[in-house]
């Protein structure tokens, strides 16, 4: 079960970092902590099977962010903590990422860079996104998949 | 493979667009589908990637290239491409129509309008007899055949005209009274015009001189 437990980590390191930011330095102790948790409560016989494992680990998940989230902001009441350190690797390596990403984007036809402009970078809604390219918003929808099925291809040469 | 119902809010997510309880219900369906997470890290990079860099991604790049997309961009969608094919079809109609039509309605026969004295080239009418120089008064006049249904009329000059005729064949005899009013020594001239059955000049021959010998 330990091992069915560990396959969630991606997703629950996923769910931590969206919601305290990977500039957080200890979003990785939060993760252990929950997997942790998870484990114990597994082996207390507190997952009953009544839902799924993946819906048992999200609830234990967003519980134990909220009382992170708590906990920080009662820390921050008292003292003014100073700005968090990021992880030099971590930010390295999605640095990387995104530089690899950044320029495999550039590289795109006008016509998917400009969908991606729109709809990502400046957060217009698919229908605005339409209207300004003058397509409909099915063919926003299948530019946007398409560039990204362009881009998986590009970065894995 | 049938896509999750759950795709379409990948972005809206991703994009802090998602509030409340459909947030909840979107973060525990990633938590229980493979599928869907999987997509979402993968867009997740993209967007991350944009956010981070996108003044730089999308940053104009000014170059001939980029210069003359626009203009070329700007020509074609001037039409839709099913007018563009209708203009091309419409343009090929009109080659066809200048090239392969109107040539076939050309008359192959040239028409002149011409006054008794100008010399016109058209088909090729050559004078048979006579020619040169005869000892007597010649019986005949003979030229070359040009087709049927073609009148030919025929002149025959001395200072003016002297005699004028008309007929279907390629040689004509000369009336006796004309005969008589041709006397030996004088200079003469003859031509003859070709006409199609319209009525229509399609050939005159250059007009010979021939002299009556005298008797010696």
């Amino acid at each position: 079960m330990d091992e069915v437990v560990l396959k969630y980590r991606p997703v629950v390191s996923f769910k931590v970092k969206k919601s305290i930011g990977t500039q957080t330095p200890d979003w990785e102790d939060v993760v252990n902590e929950i997997i942790t948790q998870v484990i114990e409560k597994v082996k207390k016989g507190e997952f009953r099977g009544d839902s799924s494992i993946g819906t048992f680990i999200y609830t234990i998940t967003s519980r134990r962010i909220v009382d992170y989230i708590r906990q920080k902001t009662k820390i921050l009441k008292q003292i003014p903590e100073p700005a968090p350190l990021p992880d030099p690797c971590l930010t390295a390596e999605s640095r990387e990422r995104a530089r690899v990403l950044a320029e495999a984007i550039k590289q795109l036809k006008p016509k998917f860079k400009e969908v991606l402009n729109l709809y990502y970078y400046q957060e217009l809604s698919r229908d605005e996104v339409a209207q300004r390219l003058g397509i409909s918003p099915r063919r926003v929808s299948e530019r946007l998949n398409y560039a990204q099925k362009l881009l998986r291809k590009m970065i894995r040469q | 493979m049938k896509k999750c119902q759950f795709e379409e809010q990948i972005d809206s997510y991703l994009l802090n667009k998602l509030e409340g309880e459909e947030r909840d219900i979107f973060e525990e369906h990633y938590f229980s589908c493979p599928a869907c997470f999987k997509k979402l890290q993968e867009r997740d990079e993209v967007v991350a990637a944009i956010k981070s860099r996108g003044a730089w991604i999308f940053k104009e790049e000014p170059s001939a290239q980029k210069a003359l997309l626009p203009s070329f961009e700007k020509i074609y969608s001037f039409f839709t491409p099913r007018q563009w094919a209708t203009v091309a079809a419409a343009a090929a109609l009109l080659l066809v129509t200048v090239f392969g039509v109107l040539p076939q309605f050309k008359r192959s026969t040239p028409q002149f309008f011409l006054s008794e004295h100008e010399v016109v080239r058209g088909e090729t009418l050559s004078l048979i007899s006579p020619i040169i120089d005869v000892r007597s008064v010649p019986a005949y006049f003979e030229w070359t055949r040009l087709g049927d249904n073609v009148e030919y009329r025929i002149s025959v000059y001395n200072a003016t005209l002297l005699w004028s005729a008309t007929t279907k064949e390629n040689r004509i005899a000369l009336p006796e009274e004309i005969k008589q009013l041709m006397t030996a020594g004088e200079k003469y001239s003859w031509q003859v015009r070709a006409f199609s059955d319209k009525g229509t000049l399609i050939a005159v021959s250059s007009r010979v001189q021939f002299q009556i010998k005298p008797a010696e």
